[in-house]
């Protein structure tokens, strides 16, 4: 189960402004779908609705049927245990290996080394960097950082899959392998929501485009 | 746990996974400790002395009151006689105090036996060789009962002072009272100290892993972002609570121990003046891991707040 949905969301902010407005979407579960705009259309605030960072002002954020807005904070990491997250900036954790980062969200989650192991070998298979797994980030191109972070969304094999401009520090080739890694998540049941203002690599993929502008949804199509 | 209308079951979290993680984090919070030792030392020095000074305190009047403890069972007065007093006079007073709940041995020592005993103590046998007559009076011993209460001997003291013949009757145990004061002083002067440096410890602790927490906090972003518990971010430090506090226990128990060697000597003279000998029985295992124990406690509670005051608004990256 990886259902989203946005129900006549509205989100404003302490200071005023609104950041979604009205906002009525759905994405089915093992679909991918691009939520394009412009720099503070809302992609974001989309995102962290999704992720219980931000609560809607009105409206309900549904996942599995379940209104994240309303969920008790006890509740969100164990629902965050089950979605995977890449950001531009993949956030890793210097002082550690590229394993270890990988590793992070099994290890929050209780699971045991062996079974770790057995998780992130094939995930960091996958991102074509199980060579380097003893390594620190530090040593590693914009690009590699970018697939330890990939590979760290994917491990704990999330159903829904978020990516905040996950290609906007990489160059054309590398976004597109990176995209390509997303298309084969969507493949195995994960649903798939990627925010981008890149309008030609979205484009070029052929797949379902949320386009925000100002906070209103004003394009939804395959 | 995992239930039908539960879409996010949690995962099985196996207890050797648990004792495993457990054991990752308390050493990479000792590495912690380790990679920033100087700082580290400076906590531990400032925990150190905020346990030292009342658990010195609360061991010095232990020992102290330990020892009076032991006087006080043969506490006593003694009752003298005006000189050329007949002897008969004390012994009759002895026959008298004999029935009396309060004494539990009477004796009478005779002019000829306090000359004796004066001589033997004093080292002045010559010089009182070249005496006519003995000077010193009879008296009347009395070592009292267990339980006797200070309002009980007191009533004892003014009935035997208004005896004739008597000059004066002595309380052996008056300066005892007074230090029994002072001891009484000193003690609750420890627990105020104890709670007002125990506080200061659990600052210290919470000012420390404050800057611990400051120093990982892009870590702690993004556990939050793949869902970690409160309680899993809050772990390692914890762990740096108990070194910290623990660490500041032991610190204070070499610091008492010394404090306890270098007093030893001259408390024991400052007895010795009185005729007593000071039992010191220092710093034992029991004292000092109890020390270690209470570190560790405050550091915890240390930890617990900082952590709580920081990890509970903190949102993922």
């Amino acid at each position: 189960m990886g259902s989203v949905a946005f129900r006549n969301v509205t989100k404003r902010f302490a200071n005023g402004h609104e950041a979604l407005k009205d906002v009525t979407v759905e994405v089915d579960e093992g679909t991918m779908a691009f939520l394009r705009g412009h720099s503070g259309a809302g992609k974001t605030t989309f995102l962290k609705l999704l992720l219980g960072i931000e609560a809607p002002t009105r409206g309900q954020v549904l996942v599995n049927g379940v209104d994240i807005g309303k969920l008790p904070r006890r509740r969100l990491p164990r629902y965050r245990q089950h979605l995977g997250v890449v950001f531009q900036d993949p956030h890793l954790l210097m002082q550690r290996s590229v394993f270890e980062n990988v590793a992070l969200p099994l290890q929050v989650t209780g699971m045991g080394e062996r079974d770790i192991g057995r998780r992130v070998r094939p995930a960091l298979e996958r991102v074509g960097l199980l060579a380097k797994a003893a390594h620190l980030p530090v040593f590693l191109s914009a690009g590699e950082l970018q697939r330890v972070g990939i590979a760290r969304a994917v491990v704990n094999r999330p159903r829904v899959l978020l990516a905040d401009e996950p290609t906007g520090n990489l160059d054309p080739h590398l976004s597109r392998e990176v995209m390509r890694l997303f298309l084969d998540f969507r493949r195995v049941g994960t649903t798939v929501i990627v925010a981008s203002h890149d309008q030609g690599l979205v484009e070029s993929l052929g797949m379902r485009i949320i386009e925000l502008d100002h906070g209103r949804l004003t394009r939804d199509h395959a | 746990m995992r239930s039908p209308a539960d879409p996010w079951p949690a995962h099985p979290r196996p207890l050797a996974a648990t004792a495993r993680d457990h054991a990752r984090v308390a050493r990479e919070s000792f590495h912690f400790v380790n990679s920033r030792i100087g700082a580290s030392l400076l906590v531990w020095l400032l925990i150190g002395i905020a346990l030292a000074l009342p658990a010195g305190l609360y061991l010095l009047d232990r020992n102290v009151a330990g020892t009076m403890e032991r006087w006080e069972g043969r506490a006593g007065l003694s009752v003298y006689f005006e000189p050329g007093a007949d002897v008969r006079a004390a012994r009759s007073m002895a026959a008298r105090l004999q029935a009396k709940a309060e004494a539990q041995t009477v004796w009478v020592v005779t002019p000829e036996e306090a000359l004796r005993e004066f001589q033997g103590q004093s080292g002045l046998s010559d010089a009182l060789d070249l005496l006519s007559d003995n000077p010193l009076p009879a008296s009347v011993r009395i070592s009292l009962a267990d339980g006797v209460s200070a309002a009980a001997r007191a009533r004892l003291v003014a009935e035997l002072g208004s005896q004739d013949a008597v000059e004066e009757v002595v309380v052996e145990t008056a300066w005892l009272e007074r230090l029994a004061a002072i001891g009484a002083v000193v003690e609750r002067l420890g627990w105020m100290l104890a709670g007002f440096f125990g506080l200061g410890a659990t600052l210290v602790t919470v000012a420390s892993v404050r800057l611990a927490i400051e120093a990982r906090l892009e870590e702690l972003k993004v556990q939050k972002l793949v869902g970690a518990t409160d309680a899993f971010a809050r772990r390692p430090f914890l762990y740096l609570g108990v070194i910290y506090g623990a660490g500041g226990g032991v610190l204070a128990a070499v610091l008492n121990a010394a404090t306890g060697v270098a007093l030893e000597a001259p408390l024991g003279r400052l007895f010795e003046g009185y005729g007593r000998d000071l039992e010191w029985s220092g710093l034992d295992h029991i004292f000092a891991s109890g020390l270690v124990a209470v570190g560790a406690a405050l550091g915890v509670c240390g930890a617990m707040i900082a952590s709580r005051q920081r990890l509970r608004g903190l949102d993922p990256v």
